[in-house]
C-alpha cells in the first residue's frame, strides 16, 4: 500500500535535481568565497581561527548524530578522529615521498598534493569508519554509562597503541626501501607526527562541513533519521514499531565516525597542530561531548553555535589566560544549571520562535 | 472452537517463568481474522507478560506463537512488529520529544523501502515515499482526531490524546493484529464511549483483528466477541462475555480484587 | 617463580589502591546512578594536601631531616578531613540540585567540577603548576624478604590500610544503620524518604565517605610514588580515576564487594602484563579486560542485569 502510493507520489527529475543537488553545490561555493574573499581580508590569525571553528564543528555535528540524534552516550570521539588523522597523514606524508620525493606540499589549488590529501581524507573517514563499526558493535549488548566507557576505553587503547609507533622516517632513501608495515607503524609515537604537509584550508574545511551539514540534516528530515531519533526517545517503543535499532545504532556510529576521522585528516593537514596521541585523548572527548550537550542534544544548529562558541572563547579570554579554563569550566556547571536542555534544546535555531500548544495537561 | 488452522494469530501453550516465579503458564489463545477478543484477569496475572511474550519483548520458554502460519517466538521485537503484528503499551511509550505527526511517521518506517542512500542523496524515490508516508500519517491523525495536534510534542497531549496517539502509531506499522493494553485507562465515561466506537471503526476500515487488555469491564463486556481470563499466569475461563460473568472461577479470582467482573462497574 | 611471587604482590598492593579509589565510584553510582568524574580530583586533591601538609611541617626539606614517624598519620588525616569537605561541599552545591535532573546533565556537571578542581589547583596560590617530590614520610626500605621478594614498607602499608578501610566500610554498609539506609537509598530512593530515610543526609555522607577513601589512596598513591605528584592539570591523574573506574564497572558497579574484586583484578592484569608481555601497553590490557568482561557479563562480575520495565 505505502509502496504503490510512493510511485504515484513520486515528483519529476526536473523538480527533483534541483533539490538535491542544489545544497551541495551552495556549500562549495560558500567555502569557496570564504577561502577567496574572506581569508585575505581577515589575515593569518582568523584564518587559522577559521578552520578551528570549522573542524570542531564537524565534530560536534557528527558527534550528535550518536549522542544527540540516536541517544546512545559515546565520549570517545576524538578516537576516530585520530584514525582519521593518523592514516590521512600516513598517506599524504609517504605518499608524498613516495610520488614527488619529498614531503613539502605539492601543486597549487586541486593539483597533485591536493588530490592526495583527498583521497587521504577519504582513506582516513573510511579506516576510521570502520573503527566507528568495531567500537558501535558493543552497543548491542551494552546501554548508557557502560557504552560510554566502551568508547573512552576504545579512545584510551588507540592512544597507548599509536605512542608504541616508530619515529617518523624522513629520509627518502629508507622511505622507498621501507615496508608498507613498517610506513604505517612509523608515526612518530609519543612525540607526534610531525612533518605532514599544510594542505588543510578554509576551503576544504568548510567543503567537507557543507557535506557533512547536509548529511546530518536530511537525515534529520528524513524516514531513515526519524528511526534514529526514536531510538533516542524510547528505545523499547522504537523495536516495537519495528525500527531494527541495532542496525541503525552501528549506523550511527559508522556514519559518525566517517566524519571524525575526515576532521581528524583536516587536524592533521592544518597550520600550527602537531597530531600526537595526547592531544587526541579523552580530554578532546570530553570537549566535544560538551559542545553538544552546550548546544542541545539533537540539535545540528546548536551543535554548530556551540563548537563556534567553545572555539572562540578561550582565545577571547586568552589575555586572562591563567583564570580561562576556571572561567570555562564554572560556566558549564552554571548551564547545566540554568539551561539544562541546552542553548536549543533539541530544536533548530530557526524553530526557536515557532509557537507549541498545549501545555502540559496531566492527569494523574 | 474455531479451527487453528483458520487463525491469524494462534498461540499455542506459551510459558515463561523469571527465577522460579512461573509468570505465564500454558498460554494459548487462537484469534479468528477479524475477531475482537479481550484477555482480562486481576492486577499482576501475566496479561501485560503475555504481550511482552507475543511481541517478542520476552521469548517463551514454551510454546509457539504463529502469526499467519509464520512462527513468532523467539524472533526480535522489530521483526514481529515487521511481520505484521503491532502494539500499545499500558504506561504509555511515546517518543515524547518527537512531534504527534513524527510518533505516527517514525511507524511507517517499517514500511517504507528506500533507504539511508536514498535519504541522502534525495532522489526521486525518496521524495515520493516522504509523500507517501506524510499521506498515511495525516489520515490516521484525522481518524483519531488529531490532526489539530500534529505539530505539537507528544509528551504535551493531554493524556487521552496520547492513548490515542499510541494506537494510531501502532496502526501505522500496517499490523493483521492489534493488541492494545489498556487503551481506556485514565480517560472517562465519555472519552471510554468514544473509544470503543473508534476500536470499531478501525478493525472494520482496516480489516484488523484484535486483542485488548482492560480493566474497565464496562468496555470489555460490550465490545469483545471472546474473553480469556488469566490469574496467576494460568488461563481460568474462556468463553462469550456473558459465559465469562457467570463463571465462578472468575469470580472467585476477582473476590477482593478492585475490579470485580461487574458489567456495571467502572474501571479506576 | 620469584618473579611470580613479586609480581603477585606488587599487583595486590597497587590493586588495593585501585580499590579504594573504586569504592568511590561506586558508591556513588549505587546511590545515584551517575559516574562521578570529578572523583579522580578529589584524589589529585588528596595527594596535594598530603604535600601541602608535609611542606607546612617542614618535612619536604630536601636533604633535612628524616620526618617523624608520626607524619604519615598526620599527612593521612588531614587530607582525609579536606577531601571529605571537599566531597560534601560539590554534592552540596553542584549535584544536588540536579537530583531530578536527565543523568547526562549531571555528568557533564561533573566534567566541569573536575575541570574547575584541576585548574584551580594549578592557581600558585595553592598547588602551582609544577610537579613535585613528594617526601618519604614512611621509610622506604624492605622490612623483611621471603623467598627473594621483598615486601617493602610502603607496600605492606598501602595493603593494611586499604584492608582496615575496607573492612569498616564493608561493616558500615552492612552492619549498621547508617549502612541500611544508604542500601535502602540506592534501591529506591522515593521509598526510602517515604520510610523515613533523611535521603539527603544519606547521600551527603555517600559522598564523605567515598572522598576521605579517595583522599586516604591518593596520600597512599604518592608514599608509593613519591616522584609521582604531577600538577593538579595533569592527565596522569584522570588516566588513574579512569582505570579505577573501570576496576568499579568490571567488578559490577554500585556493588562495594565488585569494586574492591575489580581493583585488585585491575591491579594484577596490570603488574603481571607489565612484567611479563610489555611494561608500555598497561592501559591496553586494563580496557582489553574491560571490554572482554562487558561483553561476557555486561553488568559486570558481580553486578545484578537489571532489565527495564516494559
Amino acid at each position: 500500500m505505502l509502496s504503490a502510493r510512493a510511485s504515484a507520489l513520486r515528483p519529476g527529475l526536473a523538480w527533483v535535481l534541483p533539490r538535491a543537488v542544489g545544497p551541495l553545490v551552495a556549500g562549495v561555493v560558500v567555502a569557496f568565497l570564504l577561502q577567496l574573499v574572506v581569508v585575505p581580508i581577515l589575515g593569518p590569525f582568523y584564518e587559522k581561527l577559521m578552520m578551528d571553528i570549522g573542524i570542531n564543528c564537524l565534530l560536534a555535528v557528527s558527534l550528535n548524530l550518536v549522542n544527540g540524534f540516536t541517544g546512545q552516550f559515546s565520549i570517545g570521539h576524538a578516537g576516530f578522529m585520530a584514525v582519521g588523522g593518523y592514516v590521512a597523514g600516513a598517506v599524504t606524508y609517504y605518499g608524498s615521498f613516495v610520488l614527488w620525493g619529498s614531503a613539502a606540499v605539492h601543486g597549487g589549488f586541486l593539483g597533485g598534493g591536493d588530490l592526495l590529501f583527498l583521497l587521504g581524507c577519504v582513506v582516513g573517514g573510511l579506516f576510521a569508519a570502520g573503527a566507528g563499526y568495531l567500537v558501535g558493535l558493543p552497543s548491542l549488548r551494552l546501554r548508557g554509562d557502560y557504552l560510554a566507557i566502551v568508547t573512552l576505553g576504545f579512545g584510551e587503547i588507540l592512544r597507548v597503541l599509536l605512542q608504541q609507533t616508530g619515529d617518523v622516517i624522513f629520509v627518502p632513501a629508507q622511505i622507498e626501501q621501507a615496508s608498507a608495515f613498517t610506513l604505517a607503524t612509523s608515526l612518530g609515537g609519543a612525540l607526534g607526527f610531525s612533518g605532514i604537509p599544510f594542505y588543510t584550508t578554509v576551503f576544504w574545511v568548510y567543503v567537507m562541513l557543507g557535506l557533512l551539514l547536509v548529511v546530518a540534516y536530511r537525515l534529520k528530515e528524513s524516514s531513515e533519521g526519524r528511526a534514529f531519533l526514536s531510538i533516542r526517545e524510547n528505545e523499547i517503543a522504537a523495536e516495537a514499531m519495528g525500527i531494527d535499532t541495532t542496525k541503525y545504532k552501528v549506523r550511527a556510529f559508522v556514519l559518525a565516525a566517517f566524519f571524525a576521522g575526515i576532521a581528524g585528516a583536516l587536524f592533521a593537514h592544518e597550520t600550527g597542530t602537531t597530531l600526537n596521541p595526547r592531544e587526541l585523548g579523552f580530554q578532546k572527548s570530553f570537549d566535544i561531548v560538551i559542545m553538544v550537550v552546550l548546544g542541545g542534544m539533537g540539535s545540528i544548529s546548536g551543535a554548530l553555535l556551540a563548537a563556534g562558541l567553545l572555539t572562540i572563547l578561550p582565545e577571547l579570554l586568552r589575555e586572562f589566560s591563567d583564570w580561562r579554563l576556571v572561567v570555562y569550566a564554572v560556566t558549564l556547571i552554571v548551564m547545566m544549571r540554568v539551561r539544562p536542555q541546552g542553548l536549543f534544546g533539541i530544536r533548530e535555531i530557526w524553530e526557536l520562535g515557532r509557537p507549541r500548544r498545549g501545555a502540559q495537561e496531566k492527569r494523574p | 472452537m474455531t479451527q487453528p488452522n483458520a487463525a491469524i494469530l494462534d498461540v499455542q501453550a506459551i510459558s515463561i517463568s523469571f527465577g522460579g516465579l512461573k509468570a505465564v503458564t500454558d498460554f494459548s489463545l487462537s484469534l479468528p481474522p477479524g475477531a475482537l477478543q479481550g484477555l482480562i484477569g486481576p492486577n499482576g496475572a501475566g496479561k501485560t507478560t503475555v504481550f511482552n511474550l507475543l511481541t517478542g519483548v520476552y521469548t517463551p520458554q514454551t510454546g509457539e506463537i504463529l502469526l499467519a502460519g509464520e512462527r513468532l517466538n523467539g524472533q526480535k521485537p522489530n521483526r514481529i512488529a515487521a511481520s505484521g503484528l503491532a502494539r500499545t503499551f499500558q504506561n504509555i511509550r511515546l517518543f515524547g520529544d518527537l512531534t504527534v505527526l513524527d510518533n505516527v511517521r517514525v511507524a511507517c518506517h517499517v514500511r517504507a523501502e528506500t533507504g539511508f542512500a536514498a535519504a541522502i542523496l534525495r532522489t526521486r524515490a525518496h521524495y515520493g515515499e516522504e509523500a507517501a508516508i506524510r499521506e498515511r500519517a495525516h489520515r490516521l491523525l484525522e481518524i483519531f482526531g488529531l490532526s489539530h495536534r500534529a505539530t505539537d510534542l507528544a509528551r504535551n497531549l493531554p493524556y487521552g490524546d496520547q492513548r490515542r496517539l499510541e494506537i494510531a502509531r501502532a496502526l501505522a506499522t500496517g499490523p493483521k493484529v492489534l493488541l492494545l493494553d489498556e487503551p481506556a485507562a485514565g480517560m472517562n465515561p465519555q472519552e471510554k464511549m468514544a473509544l470503543a466506537d473508534l476500536i470499531a471503526f478501525v478493525r472494520r476500515e482496516f480489516g484488523l483483528t484484535i486483542l485488548l487488555i482492560e480493566h474497565d469491564m464496562g468496555l470489555v463486556m460490550r465490545i469483545c466477541e471472546r474473553i480469556t481470563v488469566i490469574d496467576h499466569g494460568v488461563t481460568i475461563a474462556r468463553g462469550t462475555p456473558a459465559e465469562i460473568q457467570a463463571d465462578p472461577a472468575v469470580i472467585e479470582a476477582y473476590l477482593g480484587a478492585p475490579d470485580p467482573p461487574d458489567a456495571s462497574a467502572e474501571g479506576p | 617463580m620469584t618473579k611470580l611471587l613479586q609480581t603477585l604482590f606488587d599487583g595486590v598492593a597497587v590493586g588495593s589502591l585501585y580499590a579504594l579509589i573504586a569504592l568511590g565510584y561506586t558508591m556513588v553510582y549505587g546511590i545515584l546512578q551517575f559516574s562521578n568524574f570529578a572523583h579522580s580530583d578529589i584524589f589529585m586533591t588528596g595527594a596535594w594536601i598530603a604535600y601541602v601538609v608535609s611542606a607546612a611541617a617542614g618535612w619536604a626539606v630536601i636533604g633535612g631531616d628524616t620526618p617523624p614517624l608520626y607524619s604519615g598519620l598526620v599527612a593521612l588525616l588531614a587530607s582525609m578531613a579536606f577531601c571529605g569537605l571537599l566531597g560534601f561541599g560539590i554534592e552540596r552545591l553542584a549535584y544536588r540540585p540536579l537530583r531530578k535532573a536527565p543523568r547526562l546533565n549531571v555528568l557533564i556537571t561533573a566534567i566541569g567540577i573536575s575541570l574547575f578542581l584541576e585548574n584551580i589547583g594549578q592557581r600558585k596560590e595553592l598547588f602551582g603548576t609544577q610537579p613535585q617530590k613528594m617526601p618519604q614520610l614512611l621509610p622506604d626500605t624492605t622490612l623483611f624478604t621471603v623467598a627473594d621478594v621483598n615486601f617493602r614498607i610502603v607496600d605492606l602499608t598501602v595493603i593494611a590500610v586499604a584492608l582496615v578501610l575496607m573492612g569498616v566500610l564493608q561493616w558500615l554498609v552492612f552492619r549498621t544503620r547508617l549502612g541500611r539506609a544508604m542500601r535502602a537509598v540506592s534501591y529506591n530512593i522515593p521509598v526510602a524518604s517515604l520510610m523515613g530515610i533523611n535521603v539527603d543526609r544519606v547521600i551527603s555522607i555517600t559522598f564523605v565517605i567515598g572522598s576521605t577513601l579517595a583522599a586516604a589512596a591518593g596520600f597512599l598513591y604518592v608514599m608509593k610514588y613519591p616522584g609521582a605528584l604531577k600538577q593538579p592539570a595533569d592527565s596522569t591523574w584522570i588516566l588513574l580515576g579512569l582505570k579505577c573506574f573501570v576496576a568499579a564497572v568490571i567488578g559490577g558497579i554500585g556493588n562495594v564487594r565488585g569494586a574492591m574484586l575489580g581493583g585488585v583484578l585491575i591491579g594484577l592484569m596490570e603488574m603481571f602484563g607489565a612484567a611479563y608481555l610489555s611494561p608500555h601497553m598497561r592501559d591496553i590490557y586494563v580496557f582489553s579486560l574491560l571490554i572482554i568482561v562487558l561483553l561476557v557479563r555486561p553488568a559486570g562480575l558481580l553486578g545484578k542485569a537489571t532489565v527495564e520495565k516494559v
